[in-house]
């Protein structure tokens, strides 16, 4: 039996008035969001807009609001959402290119302010810096440096919404990995960043929101709580 | 609208709870704000005298301010038991499982807690009617 499901997708500019297009799709078993939107795309209206690269989970260029939450349209079956209307919008919290597709610059500009580049305690040095398989570090950080920075949680996060300051989940995260690195120089640079009362980790509400939106299931919210603990009791940082 | 409505529930019920938990302790807090000065305001009338607090008194044992008591009590247990939760989660005791105790510790052991004094104080409300 054939399956359609109704894609409702978020117009920018509008058109014709309206902020939505529904569109008929035909429900295929392993079809993703962004399968949908392709096959909209190729027979139904060519001018739809919306982002796209990899369509295995791996850059986060698709990231989009499905049915409210923001997820990645190539990683997302129809499938899962268990319903026959699948709303799909841009991603809250940025400016809107053309339909649902978004610019990612204040994730960026906040991500550039949290010094996420690496900086080494010795530049110079000719021996590569290992870490081993048991240090504090290394037990800690395998499922945080997973980010692929789609900006899910930017885009989930409420106190992102009233506060263009604040630095936001991600940004947050890296800083955090950057300041367990043994390897790295900049740490008190990073920490004073954090400790900022107006922008830093103090902002967050813990709200879980970060974690629940993640696609990569990184433990936001468990980065920004340590980072705040440490600020609180310093040598704290590192208790796994 | 009953579309939004249904992707809320679905949204919030388990995997944002964490949002839900955060707004009803604002509305709580908030709720609890506004109770605190009708308390002072009516612990005040003891300066007026024993007969402007026992008129005051008096107004307070009427049933509405039974119904008006027993959603207090519902106040004060889900705001005290999520901030139970907030501290532990702060403390990094639970922090895997934050859903988990939003649902079984606030709202579980609320409800238990809850059901407890609401039912004698309604009971006594009708009894006296």
């Amino acid at each position: 039996m054939e399956l359609n499901i109704t894609l409702r997708v978020s117009r920018h500019p509008a058109r014709n008035g309206k902020a939505f297009d529904e569109f008929q799709v035909k429900l295929e078993e392993k079809m993703s969001v962004l399968d949908a939107l392709f096959r909209v795309q190729r027979e139904q209206d060519s001018s739809l807009g919306f982002r796209c690269s990899c369509r295995v989970g791996m850059c986060g260029t698709c990231a989009v609001y499905v049915n409210r939450i923001p997820r990645l349209a190539c990683s997302t079956l129809v499938k899962s959402l268990e319903s026959d209307v699948v709303t799909i919008e841009p991603l809250p919290h940025y400016p809107i290119v053309k339909d649902v597709a978004v610019s990612l610059e204040p994730f960026f500009e906040q991500w550039r302010r949290a010094k996420p580049a690496f900086r080494p305690r010795n530049p110079d040095s000719a021996e590569l810096a290992r870490i081993p398989k048991d240090s504090k570090y290394r037990l800690l950080t395998p499922t945080k440096r997973d980010c692929i920075t789609c900006g899910a949680c930017f885009a989930a996060c409420s106190i992102v919404g009233m506060n263009d300051h604040y630095l936001g989940p991600a940004a947050i995260n890296k800083a955090f990995l950057r300041i367990l690195d043994p390897r790295d120089a900049a740490r008190e640079e990073r920490v004073k960043i954090l400790d900022r009362s107006l922008d830093g980790v103090w902002r967050c509400h813990t709200q879980f929101n970060c974690t629940a939106a993640c696609p990569r299931n990184i433990d936001v919210t468990d980065s920004i709580v340590r980072i705040k603990r440490a600020l609180l009791w310093p040598g704290r940082l590192l208790k796994p | 609208m009953k579309l939004y409505l249904r992707q809320a529930v679905r949204k919030y019920r388990w995997q944002y709870s964490g949002m839900v938990a955060w707004f009803i302790q604002r509305a709580t807090g908030l709720l609890l704000l506004f109770y605190l000065f009708l308390h002072v305001e009516t612990i005040s009338k003891l300066s007026q005298g024993p007969v402007a607090f026992d008129a005051a008194m008096a107004t307070f044992s009427s049933p509405l301010f039974k119904l008006l008591e027993i959603a207090l009590l519902g106040t004060v247990v889900l705001h005290a038991l999520n901030g139970i939760r907030i501290t532990l989660v702060d403390l990094d005791i639970g922090m895997k499982k934050q859903r988990h105790l939003f649902w079984w510790v606030t709202v579980g052991i609320g409800i238990l807690v809850f059901l407890a004094g609401a039912i004698p104080i309604f009971l006594d409300a009708v009894l006296k009617v």
